[in-house]
């Protein structure tokens, strides 16, 4: 009986030492995989004024994903999320009809990034913009 | 607990694996007087999966590029969390693993191990052997700094010794005339596809010829049963009554590769140095040979020699005779004596080998 308790206490030792042992080993190699963090920070962007013309859009990368910036014939400046709702493919726009679309299932957005048409369950995620002199400012 | 063994029992229904371990766990006898230095096999087992782990994880990061591939490696030891001791234990597993390889061939060679029958299992180390070094030869331009550069122009060079195609060799070798870019095409290529899958290969044939023809038993210690090698047929060299591999041996096996790790380790987190000299720390530079350039230790017997003979072709047959008459010592060793001490001749032979090999790595060291 005695040497059954021993045998019990020693195999949780075992076990315990092996999963120290699994963890120590398993836990460099899992900070070594995982994504660096800091790389997508919502930083500030600044693009000079003078780089857009009315109508048209800009396509840049902003915290890690894709994001456009318009200027609508207003002259009134939109930045939105580039990332199609529906499954993320990258949308396009169309200068001639000032919407856009999306090439994978034909989703349709306003200038705005409201839902016109297609799949797409909610509208483009709106990133704030301010302008100052010549210098656009996202973020 | 029991939700385990319900698993096992399925598996077990369909597979069959309890039988699987009796036969090569439980029911797998060795010699009765088997020592710790036939764990060394378990050992170069683990050590050779570390490298490929650790080797899989470098090349997350690592860029086989002339351009980048210092940069990236400096990216993994500066930049990426723990990328330092993943590089550490890569480089500096390959030194304890060809350490651990030279101490399991010695102690075939000690203790007789690789007579008639086991031919075949010397010549498929021996080939495993020649294969280490050449991973670790291939691996060491990967870096891309002035030692990985220099060590290999140095080491590439000595082919060019041989007469007639020598030359033509040398740049076969190199993808050019001198190492370029090329070369380190082709070296990361055997190192990280080729190299791997040929060692992996003739690792099962080596353990697939240990089954088939059993262990040898100890020359020494406490008799063991086993009955004498007859020559005329295969026979399997059972030990009845002798200790089963597991648990009994499977704990020694656990014992050294415990041993291996501390040691490895030790050099890994306090003498992370080792593996390196400061040219490694620069940039390869094809127009600035540094002062001393010389190869890894393992490597540095084989460097003074060539250094010794006047003439390359000279030093090089001296080595590729050497070789040979260690690759085919069990075709030349035929007495079936195997226990050191009653061969005189043989042990005088290795320990003086050894002295040399020893003599040509200091020297060599400090030349
Ligand atoms: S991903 Fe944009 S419509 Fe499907």
């Amino acid at each position: 009986m005695d040497s059954e308790g021993r045998r019990k206490f020693l195999g949780v030792c075992l076990a315990g030492t092996a999963a120290a042992a699994a963890v120590a080993a398993g836990y460099p190699v899992f900070r070594y995989l995982a994504p660096r963090s800091g790389a997508t920070g919502l930083q500030k962007l600044v693009i000079s004024a003078a780089d857009l013309h009315e109508g048209e859009a800009k396509f840049f990368e902003y915290g890690g994903s894709s994001a456009v910036l318009i200027k609508t014939k207003g002259g009134e400046m939109v930045a939105l999320s580039a990332v199609c709702t529906h499954l993320g493919c990258i949308v396009q726009w169309v200068k001639e009809q000032q919407h856009f679309l999306c090439p994978c299932h034909g989703g349709q957005f306003a200038i705005d990034g409201t839902v016109l048409a297609g799949p797409p369950p909610k509208p483009l995620a709106r990133i704030p913009v301010t302008v100052t002199g010549g210098n656009i400012t996202i973020g | 607990m029991s939700l385990l063994k319900r698993l096992y029992r399925w598996v077990d229904l369909r597979v069959g694996i309890g039988e699987i371990a009796d036969k090569e766990l439980t029911g797998y006898l060795l010699p009765r007087n088997i020592n710790a230095w036939y764990s060394l096999g378990s050992v170069l087992l683990v050590a050779f999966a570390i490298q490929v782990v650790t080797g899989m994880l470098l090349l997350v990061y690592y860029v086989p590029d002339a351009e980048k591939a210092f940069k990236s490696v400096n990216f993994i030891m500066n930049e990426v969390p723990f990328g330092w001791l993943i590089r550490l234990c890569h480089a500096v597993g390959s030194n304890t693993m060809i350490a651990a390889l030279i101490l399991h061939m010695l102690s075939t060679l000690v203790m007789g191990s690789y007579k008639s029958p086991r031919e075949m299992n010397w010549l498929s180390g021996f080939l495993l052997f020649s294969l280490v070094q050449g991973i670790s030869l291939t691996g060491y331009l990967a870096p891309w700094s002035q030692l990985s550069f220099w060590a290999t122009t140095v080491a590439t060079n000595s082919v060019s010794a041989l007469p007639v195609a020598g030359p033509w060799m040398v740049e076969f070798l190199r993808g050019g005339k001198l190492v370029g870019p090329a070369t380190l095409g082709r070296f990361f290529a055997l190192h990280v596809a080729f190299l791997p899958l040929v060692i992996a290969m003739v690792i099962v044939v080596h353990i697939f010829l240990l089954k088939r023809t059993g262990v040898s038993p100890p020359p020494f210690g406490r008799s063991d049963t086993a009955t004498p090698f007859q020559p005329e047929r295969y026979r399997y060299q059972s030990h009845p009554g002798g200790i089963p591999f597991f648990p009994n041996y499977m704990l020694e096996d656990t014992t050294s590769i415990c041993i291996y790790l501390a040691i490895f380790l030790g050099v890994v987190f306090f003498w992370p140095s080792m593996p390196f000299t400061p040219d490694a720390f620069v940039p390869a530079d094809p127009f600035k040979t540094p002062a001393h350039i010389k190869p890894e230790w393992y490597f540095l017997a084989n460097y003074q020699t060539l250094k010794i003979f006047p003439n390359e072709l000279l030093g090089l047959t001296v080595q590729g005779a050497a070789m040979t008459f260690l690759a085919l010592l069990p075709f030349a060793d035929r007495s079936p004596e195997r226990h050191p001490l009653k061969r005189p001749l043989f042990l005088t032979l290795v320990v003086g080998g050894i002295l040399l090999w020893i003599a040509l790595t200091v020297w060599g060291h400090f030349s």
